[in-house]
């Protein structure tokens, strides 16, 4: 047993300089190195062993040492008939609902907004303030303050369709900093050239907007959606005090943590969520790297003086 | 998530600004570059402008400033068995709050808390933005570890937090190793979840890529030539750290401290769960003044959570410029 340790510590101590011999760095300063090492261990640690415990038989424990390696047991418990299974799947899939119309808002304010500040405006100052504010402010606080303004109108809190306008409401406000910072960035580097030559041949703003900026910018928009999406899926301060019955994933994941006998189903549920996650991070790189290589393209052409041309047939196309 | 802090708008501010964005840009990240106010579009009608303007500020009008507004009105009015009377304004939540000693510990030891994580979060944040941002040669690479390094923060607080109880428990990691693989204690010391060690851990573990990011950005996008410069007058890396990079890389620093305070000073779930009800912060303490229920209270609690936030924001503020000024 203690072999097998040696053997361990020998390997862990074996990575950096394995990194410092094969990976792209500065060798000069081992130290730093080393310590981004143990951080990324410090980050992903707790979540690894989470994942590790998630994978035990029947008898598993939620500490070390796993017992029963290797069963697929917790996560098939996820799908059992028991209430509180039923009611965590039910919460899967009202939070999955719930971040599709949050990814449609936020892409769409974002979008707005976006358009908003490539002009400056009175009162532009503001707004951008008031959307970084949204960053800024503890969770807790804003789940509380609408919890008040609901009191005050009358609002049933959670009950029927309407339920849902206040936890999309906050979930998107949430959203919203992330989304405006994309759709920034999008058309900080765009080329408003092709805009102009819709324009002077003709084009009205909106058929412009449709037929030239919008084909431009959807990956921006696709990102701000995204960004939603996944934002939403995780919140769980904003929702606390304003869902009423209605229980998301991570409200749901609360309330097991703080009532019920914990079972590794909950670090099952843990791995499920994460996986989603990054597999939405995934799609969001894919995306961005395709379109940055198109992008690449675009430019290449532009040279050529042939982008003016595209942008000029696009534009009569519009009605 | 870098922003500038071009309070008074002159600019000088802004092209410094303009210049982090392209910076970030070909970094390939267009998530977190930086905004300004830009003026690349066509010119427009007003009555277009405010069509773009509307929805977005419709949306944080009713669902942010409306909010917070009305914490601070409800702070104001009085309690009711169910909730509170609307314009009925008294100080009565305030003076409750503070009869009995429990508002105001609490509100200290969350302070002192904040400060404690955001100093951790600069002596872990800092040597890893600078690992990132100055001895990763490719670009390429560069992207890929940033990538690996914010990817936590798209996974549910909830679940991060959950994930401490193997690492923390008393049968966790920490006291596995301890006892049966190198036998320093012998008994498992079961203090180690529900502490305030454990919650300050998961605390920084949260917070610390609100460092990591601003300080990055700031660090990548460093004038190289200042650094040339100071080298080739013979100064030796130390020097060129502690009196060029370094100062340099102040305003990121800030910009990580005034996030993490902030969320620290707010924050609920990490000190519920993993304090176990034993540990309070004024979030928890909101939050039971909210299930009394107490709504005034509630808001007052949460109002003095606000001021005590702006006043640390403001101290930090001015920390800076001082700084500047030396």
């Amino acid at each position: 047993m203690s072999l097998l340790w040696y053997l361990i510590a020998i390997v862990i101590l074996a990575i950096p300089f394995a990194a410092m011999v094969f990976l792209p760095i500065n060798r000069s300063k081992p130290i730093l190195l080393v310590s981004f090492l143990i951080f990324i261990v410090f980050m992903y640690g707790p979540m690894l062993t989470m994942g590790v415990l998630s994978f035990q038989g029947p008898f598993g424990s939620m500490t070390l040492p796993a017992k029963d390696l290797g069963s697929l047991h917790w996560f098939t418990e996820l799908r059992s008939d028991s209430s509180l299974m039923v009611g965590v799947r039910d919460g899967i899939s009202k939070s999955l609902w719930i971040s599709l119309v949050v990814a449609a808002i936020t892409a769409l304010l974002s979008l707005t907004l976006g358009m908003a500040f490539r002009r400056q405006f009175r009162g532009g100052g503001i707004l951008f303030y008031a959307i970084l504010l949204s960053l800024m402010t503890p969770g807790l606080l804003l789940s509380l303050g609408l919890s008040f303004l609901l009191y005050y109108i009358g609002f049933d809190k959670g009950q029927g369709i309407l339920g849902y306008v206040p936890i999309i409401g906050v979930q998107a406000v949430w959203a919203l900093p992330f989304g405006f910072l994309v759709m920034m960035s999008v058309f900080n580097r765009y080329d408003a050239r092709a805009e102009e030559a819709a324009r002077d041949l003709g084009a009205t703003s909106i058929t412009t907007f449709r037929e030239v900026t919008l084909p431009l910018i959807w990956t921006g928009v696709f990102g701000a959606g995204l960004f939603g999406f996944t934002l939403a899926l995780n919140e769980f301060e904003r929702t606390f005090l304003i869902s009423g019955a209605i229980n998301t994933l991570p409200l749901k994941l609360y309330i097991i943590t703080s009532s019920s006998v914990l079972r590794p189903y909950v670090y099952s549920l843990g791995v499920v969520t994460i996986l989603i996650s990054f597999l939405l991070i995934a799609v969001f790189l894919i995306v961005s790297a395709l379109t940055g290589r198109k992008k690449d393209l675009a430019i290449e052409e532009d040279d050529g003086g042939s982008m003016d041309a595209s942008a000029l047939q696009a534009a009569p196309s519009g009605d | 998530m870098v922003i500038s802090l071009s309070s008074n708008g002159d600019h000088h501010a802004l092209d410094e600004a303009r210049a982090e964005v392209a910076e970030a840009e070909s970094l390939g990240s267009p998530e977190v570059a930086l905004a300004v106010h830009a003026t690349s579009g066509p010119a427009r009608s007003p009555l277009a402008t405010l069509a773009w303007i509307a929805p977005g500020s419709i949306w944080l009008i009713l669902f942010l400033i409306a909010p917070l507004l009305m914490i601070v009105l409800v702070s104001l009015w009085q309690r009711t068995p169910v909730g509170f009377e609307p314009f009925s304004f008294t100080f009565e939540a305030y003076t409750r709050i503070f009869d009995t000693p429990v508002y105001l510990n609490t509100l200290r030891d969350t302070i002192i808390r904040a400060i404690i994580v955001t100093g951790l979060c600069i002596l872990i944040g800092y040597p890893i933005a600078f690992f990132l941002a100055r001895c990763v040669k490719t670009i390429k690479f560069q992207i890929a570890l940033f990538i690996v390094v914010l990817a936590p923060f798209w996974v549910a607080y909830v679940v991060r937090i959950i994930a401490w109880l193997p690492v923390l428990g008393r049968q966790g990691v920490i006291n596995y190793f301890l006892v049966d693989v190198i036998n320093v204690v012998d008994e498992p010391i079961s203090a180690l979840f529900y502490s305030t060690f454990a919650i300050t851990l998961a605390l920084v573990q949260l917070y610390v890529l609100f460092m990591v990011t601003p300080i990055f950005f700031q660090l990548a996008t460093l004038d190289n030539a200042a650094i040339e410069a100071a080298r080739d007058l013979g100064a030796n890396p130390g020097k060129v750290f502690r009196e060029v990079i370094f100062p340099l890389s102040l305003p990121g620093v800030l910009i990580g401290c005034i996030f993490v305070f902030v969320l620290v000073m707010g924050e609920f779930a990490t000190v519920r769960i993993i304090g176990g009800g034993t540990i309070q912060s004024v979030g928890t303490l909101v939050n039971d003044y909210y299930t009394i229920p107490d709504l005034p209270a509630a808001a007052a609690a949460a109002t003095i959570l606000v001021a005590v936030m702006t006043v640390g924001v403001a101290i930090l503020l001015r920390f800076s410029k001082i700084r500047e000024v030396v």
